[in-house]
């Protein structure tokens, strides 16, 4: 259609948030019928950049054209010039319906006021039948799965017209087979020359949807091609910098992992989750658990950390027969876990960063029965400047922190007792690409400090980058078990779907 | 609850956290000196040492069950079920020192160990059996009260010493009343709980994500049945205060007082989301509400006047704080 029209022009946009220069005469060009991914590390003025295009906030310097004339204003201004953004949390309604979730706010009205749901139901059932998509219109949004959630927001943009859709981070609730759903709604919403701006740190679903690509660093745009002249390798080092590249890229010497075994299971099941798992973690080691959404890889480390106990089978520490019934004996066994939800099961967002990182290990700033300032301060300063997190204080709260950050507040609470077998799950979901590469680089510092490290992911990449043994699950099963020197991408798709190697 | 997105730089944060703080500490206060200074201008009496020491002593009944009950809400519960227990303690303390030949220990010990009970109930039904707090006291505030009418029949119960319990009431240590020494000593106990104890960290962490304090080994389950154990406590000892101050006990003591205890922490800015508040800030929030019930008596406002205009402040000082936050946040 109207491919290659510039539908936004942004030139020389800069904002400036006291010393910091968040948006540094930042260029970008949407063209219709394009979707045009944005790419960077936290912090490096994505945020900046898309509060600016929303209206949320505006810039210090630069301009704007939308179809060649300037447009500046708040958020209503933007949404007039058909600028929409689909946040990474929902922005719906859970208990309306799909039907006025669409049209929240706008719904048209009969006399008196009262609602006319006749003519609105027409106008939403016509606007999915113009854009092909296919929802329940009665159902409440809350029974839909993620990737109709998302569905439902992108037809709420285009019942306002939106020309240009900005979707932030759209997939981090998704599961891979609602990942594809979602990219075909997108490769029609291109089709139909809407322009779109994908935000995320999921760089092969980058190349799998995007057109265009752009990399923004420290407030810089650093480079802005066509996705199809780059490299996956290119465009990491361009995101990281030289330093940080090289840190993702360090190992520990792998030779240890036939030391003791720190972790083992024998035999654990819980009934309708997981059945018979033997699984064995040596000091020194790094385990990825691998395998599908809905392996059960996630039920079965909380059992192991004794959150929700498993029904048989036996576990031992160090040799030792131990029972773990509740996390508190997992945590005396030394045993650590950051849990897949960090917001939801892992930080307090409201208390200080310095009692989220002692709250595992309040004994060890306990003198007297007495809580120790001194003690809390020492301990979580060590931990602040030893992550480098952002900003290095304990008297801030994790809710201002960015992903990452609050990331490593989780795993400063680890880090500071005798933890020596920690559990991670997904330890780098909705992480940025450098933070990635910190808690890689520290997983294999713990690794050569002969810490066992089992870590719960999905990301194949991942696995193959830090494992110094891969565990594959598949329903709730053992399907595969390999070296980091047999394993390939291969081997751990076919345990993966089932087959068991 | 706010969904707050993106990247705060170091300087952000830096700049945001002290005024946020002082805000936080002392809006409240800033308020109270604002009544303070309102009430004087009118009635220059307001200010007198006598009219403050009798604004404390007539908080002090209410202070003290409210900094006892303020756990219970900083863990995301309530407990309704303090007017009853003021009742059954007064009197089983009573009934316990007839029996006894006046001594005051076993009274005493008698009509705590019953605040202690109900509030142990409480606790199990809330922190083992995880129902809702506000539907467990609502219960057990009218079973409580059925147990206060059966076991104390209708009639007033008159107290016939001994003189050591009517001084809890009514005795006075260098011109001040007893209880303020009572409200005070509770306040500072409490401080020193929520501060430096490991259970008060427990208490904030239990309020704010239950789960994750789980996954901390914190002792969940206990917390919460001590908070109600504290909250059960503080009201009998509520209880034992007002006996002794009137001289008799009956089984309809401490009707609606749970109104006001709740109001004092509330005002004091503690979220019945939990997770947030304090016990200093509870004291705070019960010397308003005795200021302004002071003040407006003084200025001959007639009660149901009074009432309205107690309720139009309450919002109007919890808007104002929460704007206050808002804007310093900003």
């Amino acid at each position: 259609m109207s491919n290659n029209i510039v539908l936004l022009k942004a030139t020389k946009l800069s904002k400036q948030y006291g010393p910091v220069l968040a948006l540094d005469h930042a260029d970008m060009e949407l063209r219709a019928g394009q979707v045009h991914a944005l790419v960077g590390s936290n912090g490096a003025g994505k945020s900046t950049f898309v509060k600016i295009l929303t209206g949320a906030i505006a810039p210090d310097s630069g301009e704007m054209l939308i179809n060649g004339s300037p447009v500046s204003g708040d958020t209503k201004a933007m949404l007039d010039a058909g600028i929409a953004c689909i946040y990474q949390d929902s922005q719906l309604v859970p208990a309306l319906s799909v039907l006025d979730n669409i049209m929240l706010g706008r719904q048209p009205t009969r006399r008196f006021g009262f609602l006319d749901r006749k003519t609105q139901r027409a106008m939403v059932m016509a606007l999915l039948a113009k854009h092909d998509l296919q929802l329940d219109l009665d159902s409440p949004v809350l029974a839909l799965p993620p990737v109709q959630q998302k569905e439902v927001e992108i037809a709420k943009a285009l019942s306002l017209n939106a020309r240009i859709i900005l979707m932030d981070e759209p997939t981090a609730a998704l599961s891979h087979a609602e990942v594809e759903k979602l990219f075909r709604s997108i490769r029609r919403l291109r089709e139909q020359g809407v322009a779109i701006l994908y935000i995320s740190h999921m760089l092969d679903e980058i190349f799998e949807i995007a057109d265009q690509v752009t990399v923004i660093r420290d407030g810089k745009v650093r480079l802005a091609v066509p996705i199809a002249e780059i490299s996956k390798k290119t465009l990491i080092e361009t995101m990281l910098g030289q330093e940080l590249a090289a840190e993702s890229r360090a190992t520990h010497d792998q030779s240890q992992s036939t030391a003791e075994i720190a972790l083992e299971c024998r035999g654990l099941s819980k009934i309708g989750l997981f059945e018979n798992i033997d699984l064995q973690v040596h000091r020194g080691e790094i385990v990825c658990l691998t395998g599908l959404v809905g392996a059960k890889r996630s039920e079965l480390v909380r059992a192991l950390f004794g959150v929700d106990p498993a029904d048989r089978g036996e576990i031992y520490v160090y040799g030792k027969l131990v029972k773990i019934r509740h996390p508190l004996d997992a945590i005396k066994l030394g045993m650590g876990f950051v849990p897949e939800d960090r917001r939801r099961d892992g930080l307090f967002m409201n208390l200080s960063v310095g009692w989220n990182i002692i709250m595992a290990h309040l004994s060890s700033v306990t003198r007297l029965g007495l809580l120790s300032q001194g003690a809390i301060q020492t301990v979580g300063n060590a931990q602040v400047t030893d992550l480098g997190i952002v900003p290095a204080r304990l008297d801030v709260a994790p809710r201002t922190l960015s992903g990452g950050n609050q990331q490593k507040v989780l795993l400063g609470r680890w880090l500071t007792g005798d933890t020596q077998i920690i559990i991670l799950d997904e330890p780098t979901v909705g992480i940025d690409v450098g933070t990635k590469a910190n808690i890689y680089g520290l997983l294999h510092r713990l690794a050569a400090a002969n810490k066992a490290v089992l870590i719960v992911s999905s990301d194949i990449e991942e696995v193959l980058t830090v494992a110094d043994r891969v565990v594959v699950m598949a329903q709730g099963r053992i399907t595969g078990n390999f070296d980091h020197t047999q394993v390939s991408q291969e081997l751990i798709l076919r345990a993966a779907s089932g087959e068991v190697l | 609850m706010v969904t707050e997105k993106g990247e705060v730089t170091a300087k952000d944060t830096r700049s945001i956290v002290p005024l946020q703080r002082f805000i936080r500490g002392y809006g409240l206060i800033l308020i109270l000196v604002a009544m303070t200074l309102i009430f004087t201008a009118i009635q220059p009496a307001y200010l007198g040492l006598d009219n403050m020491i009798g604004i404390l002593y007539q908080v002090s009944l209410i202070g003290t069950m409210a900094v006892c009950s303020t756990f219970v809400i900083m863990t995301g519960g309530i407990d309704l079920s303090v007017g009853p227990i003021v009742a059954m303690a007064g009197l089983y303390t009573v009934f316990t020192l007839t029996d006894n030949g006046q001594l005051l220990i076993p009274g005493l010990f008698v009509g705590l160990l019953t605040g202690l009970v109900c509030g142990l109930l409480n606790g199990i039904a809330v922190a083992l059996f995880r129902l809702p707090a506000i539907i467990v006291t609502l219960a057990s505030m009218s079973i409580f009260r059925g147990v206060a009418l059966l076991t104390g029949g209708s009639s007033v119960h008159q107290i016939n010493g001994p003189p050591s319990f009517l001084f809890i009431g009514s005795g006075q240590i260098a011109g001040l009343p007893f209880p303020i020494f009572i409200f005070a000593g509770v306040a500072l106990l409490m401080l020193f709980l929520q501060t430096q104890t490991r259970f008060g960290l427990n208490v904030f962490a239990v309020g704010e994500n239950e789960e994750a304090a789980r996954l901390c080994g914190l002792p969940v389950i206990r917390t919460r049945l001590l908070v109600y154990i504290i909250s059960g406590v503080g009201a009998a000892l509520g209880g034992i205060m007002l006996s002794s101050q009137v001289s008799t006990a009956w089984s309809t003591y401490g009707g609606g007082i749970e109104l006001d205890v709740i109001a004092a922490i509330v005002l004091g800015g503690t979220s019945l989301n939990g997770g947030s508040g304090s016990v200093h800030r509870t004291v705070i929030g019960a010397l308003l509400i005795g200021g302004m019930n002071n003040g407006m008596s003084m200025l001959n406002i007639r009660l149901e006047q009074q009432l309205i205009a107690k309720g139009l402040i309450i919002i109007l000082a919890i808007v104002f704080n929460d704007k206050l936050l808002k804007w310093a946040e900003k």
